[in-house]
């Protein structure tokens, strides 16, 4: 039998992995995700006391949520492809120059791993034999 | 508006030139025209000389009141008080104006000569320039501000002159001593001018409010505090007992500014004033004995200070301190007997002591000038070959001065003398007093006699005795230097003579002031006596007489044989307090220059304390701004894990409360 504490195990384990992964990551994307994944842990408890008391207020909450977090998704989204557009880069460690005049810098960034193009992005024409792309390294995504 | 061809017109364009020739000055030395900033200085005085003298000569004669109104408009006007441009032009202001201008144009012309080749020449005759209008405008104004501003006018020139080498430390002290201690005076002036305003009816025309405080006199205590005020204004510009400190150090300025200023016009502003005022003082016989009296004590102190001086401006300016005293004494008797002989007295010794004591000054400068600028008589003597015209005027200066028979010192000397005894003798109950100053009057004078002839012998005969700063050229000065010399010469041996006894012109011509009449009705009305006219007296003639020849003889046996100066071993402590001037610099230092400085020092270690007590306080925030500011690094990660953390400790405060 799935019980309350089954759900609030997992809402919390979600809310959890999310936190770390907010924490520790520096790409925006991955931290966008990594907070999407706290809301729907937090979402999980929601939908679980609602089951447990019997009643819906659970859910309407729940689409609330839902609601809330495409609209803050989307803005999320507008900002990043800004901040991408300004720097070049979805580093968030690149935007530590915002900080007090005076304090040192707390991260040494390091370039992020090189970025290879998918060797063969076009399905090949039938009957020949693929031509292998020259494989080329780019320069580090950030700019 | 007066038509300028009148009297009066001709009087105001007197007063207007030296504004003009001021302006001129200045505008040479804009336009880098340094060598001819004396021309518009020279001649601007001397047509106002020219124009003031010649209207002097037209109403010299006439038994009607002399008495000319100007009124040019508003100053300024607030509530009650309204201020109008008033000129006045009587006997006395007329006299003054024409010995103003006239020993200006004399003294500018020997400044010509003494300052040639000075950085600043343009200056000094610019200023030079402000003085004799500021002069012109204090001795004719009829608006007791006007008057004021005037007053004040001089007073800035003057600190302007003295501290003419403001470069050298000693003149910008003495400048800035002349101009705090004369402002001590000032401040009773003012608060004098604001009570007799007060007291005659919200008039400010001289003439209107004491003809109101006249008719309406207010309370004896009332009147006698407006007077004081005056006096003390009086007893600052002209270097008076407990407040004459400044004058000596005003030596410091250029010679000719010592002859000018601070012997011959402007310190004499105090006995113009008093005088201008005197139907109030008539009104208050114990203010006119409190004058008496400190012109009494200063005449005594400053000539007892002479004695010992070595430096010969410095002996001209404590007898300038002297006879300013004296003119005090005269002004003073007016309580006991008529005014009209008390400032007839004053204003007559006020007269040929400008002569005399410009002149002894200038001669002073002409030594100086030969000297290579030293005026200390024991490192030079005998000069009487050296510079024979510098001599033989000197010598005149000298004996004017000392009361020789005949010359102009004598005449005016010998009145006040002659008013005091009269007052001793009069029905006063202040009578008394009056005898025991005449007495210090006879001192006085007797010391005059000494200490002008002791530097006269000093400086003139003896060894010939040149100091090495001459460089070797010790010379008669030049023509330009001379002629004023020669002029003033003249002035001081025949003013005296023509002017009193032989004419009496002087005495109707004061009669015919409105000013003196009113004193004299005043002095009727305070004391039920009938005012006396002034009459000569032989016996007084004879005492005066004796003193100056003892004076000048005593001199002659200690001096005939010039320095160096031998003090006998009694003599010897009195030499010390007279050398150092009664220690009376050294008493303000120490009773008030130094508690002052005292406060001073404490005002600002208190202000530097409230000043770090409030840089304290603004540090507080910067520090603890220091100590957040690391917080904001710029990461969202440190921001999140801050926000987590707070989470973390608002959670555990809650389960660890509902476990309780």
């Amino acid at each position: 039998m799935i019980s309350l504490p089954h759900f609030l195990a997992i809402g919390a384990i979600l809310f959890g992995l999310g936190l770390i992964g907010f924490l520790s990551r520096r790409n925006f994307i991955t931290m966008f995700l990594c907070a999407e994944l706290m809301l729907q842990g937090v979402v999980l408890n929601l939908l679980a006391f609602g089951r447990y008391h019997g009643s819906l207020h659970g859910q309407a909450f729940g689409l609330f949520i839902i609601t809330v977090a495409a609209c803050e998704a989307g803005l999320a989204m507008a900002l990043f492809l800004v901040l991408y557009k300004r720097g070049k880069s979805l580093d968030s460690g690149d935007w530590q120059a915002v900080r007090e005049a005076g304090v040192s810098a707390t991260l040494e960034t390091e370039a992020l791993p090189a970025y290879v193009p998918d060797e063969s992005p076009t399905l090949p024409v039938a009957g020949r034999i693929p031509e292998q792309p020259e494989v080329t390294v780019q320069e580090p995504f950030r700019a | 508006m007066p038509e300028p061809m009148t009297p009066l017109g001709l009087c105001l364009i007197a007063v207007a030139l030296p504004l003009v020739g001021c302006l001129l000055s200045a505008l040479c030395g804009l336009l880098k025209l340094n060598k001819l900033a004396h021309l518009p200085a020279i001649l601007s005085f001397a047509s106002a000389a020219t124009l003031s003298t010649f209207v002097l000569l037209t109403l010299a004669k006439g038994d009607s009141n002399l008495s000319l109104f100007a009124d040019l408009g508003t100053w300024f006007s607030v509530g009650r008080l309204d201020v109008p441009f008033s000129f006045h032009v009587d006997s006395i202001s007329l006299l003054m104006l024409a010995m103003v201008t006239f020993i200006a144009t004399f003294i500018a012309i020997f400044s010509a000569s003494y300052m040639h080749g000075d950085e600043g020449y343009a200056r000094y005759f610019s200023v030079m320039g402000l003085f004799v209008f500021s002069m012109c405008l204090l001795v004719t104004a009829n608006n007791i501000f006007l008057l004021v501003a005037g007053w004040e006018g001089v007073g800035l020139c003057s600190y302007l002159l003295v501290g003419y080498y403001y470069a050298k430390p000693s003149a910008a002290a003495a400048a800035r001593k002349a101009f705090l201690v004369t402002r001590l005076g000032d401040v009773g002036l003012i608060l004098g001018v604001f009570l007799v305003w007060q007291m005659g009816g919200y008039h400010t025309n001289i003439d209107r409010l004491i003809h109101h405080i006249v008719e309406h006199p207010p309370t004896d205590a009332a009147l006698l505090t407006a007077c004081l005020c005056l006096f003390c204004g009086a007893v600052g510009k002209s270097a008076q007992f407990p407040l004459y400190v400044w004058l000596p150090d005003a030596m410091e300025g250029p010679t000719p500014v010592s002859a000018l200023i601070h012997a011959a016009t402007m310190v004499t502003a105090g006995v113009y004033l008093l005088a201008r005022t005197a139907p109030l003082f008539a009104l208050s016989p114990m203010a006119q004995i409190i004058v008496t009296a400190i012109g009494g004590t200063t005449a005594l102190l400053a000539a007892f200070i002479a004695l010992a001086q070595y430096d010969l401006k410095r002996v001209l300016a404590y007898s300038t301190v002297s006879q300013l005293g004296f003119m005090f004494m005269g002004l003073g008797c007016g309580g006991a007997i008529a005014p009209n002989i008390a400032i007839l007295a004053a204003i007559f010794h006020l007269l040929t002591h400008a002569f005399f004591k410009a002149l002894l000054f200038l001669g002073s400068g002409s030594v100086m000038h030969a000297m290579g600028n030293v005026i200390d008589m024991r490192k030079f003597g005998g000069l009487r070959k050296v510079m024979p015209v510098t001599h033989l005027t000197f010598l005149i200066g000298s004996l004017a001065l000392a009361g020789f028979p005949l010359l102009s010192g004598f005449w005016s000397k010998d009145m006040i003398l002659h008013a005091l005894q009269d007052a001793g003798r009069s029905r006063s109950p202040f009578a008394f007093i009056y005898t025991g100053i005449f007495a210090v009057a006879c001192l006085t004078a007797f010391l005059t006699a000494f200490y002008t002839f002791r530097a006269y012998f000093l400086t003139f005969w003896g060894e010939e005795k040149i100091p090495h700063e001459a460089h070797g050229h010790a010379h008669e000065s030049p023509r330009a230097m001379l002629i004023p010399l020669i002029v003033l010469a003249i002035g001081a041996l025949a003013v005296g003579a023509v002017v009193d006894p032989l004419t009496h012109w002087i005495g109707d011509f004061f009669e015919r002031a409105p000013v003196v009449h009113e004193a004299d009705h005043a002095f009727e009305k305070a004391t039920n006596m009938v005012p006396g006219h002034h009459e000569f007296s032989w016996t007084m003639a004879g005492i005066s007489t004796l003193l100056a020849f003892g004076g000048i003889g005593l001199a002659a046996v200690l001096y005939r044989k010039g320095g160096p100066e031998v003090v006998p071993e009694a003599m010897r402590p009195l030499q010390a307090l007279s050398l150092n001037k009664l220690y009376v610099d050294e008493l303000y230092g120490a009773t008030l220059v130094a508690p002052a400085e005292f406060a001073a020092t404490g005002a600002r270690q208190f202000d530097g304390f409230v000043g770090s007590l409030a840089r304290l306080i603004s540090f507080v925030p910067r520090l603890i701004a220091a100590v957040l500011r690391p917080l904001q690094n710029g990461l969202v990660q440190f921001y999140a894990l801050g926000m987590i953390l707070g989470l973390a400790v608002f959670l555990t405060v809650v389960v660890v409360r509902s476990f309780r």
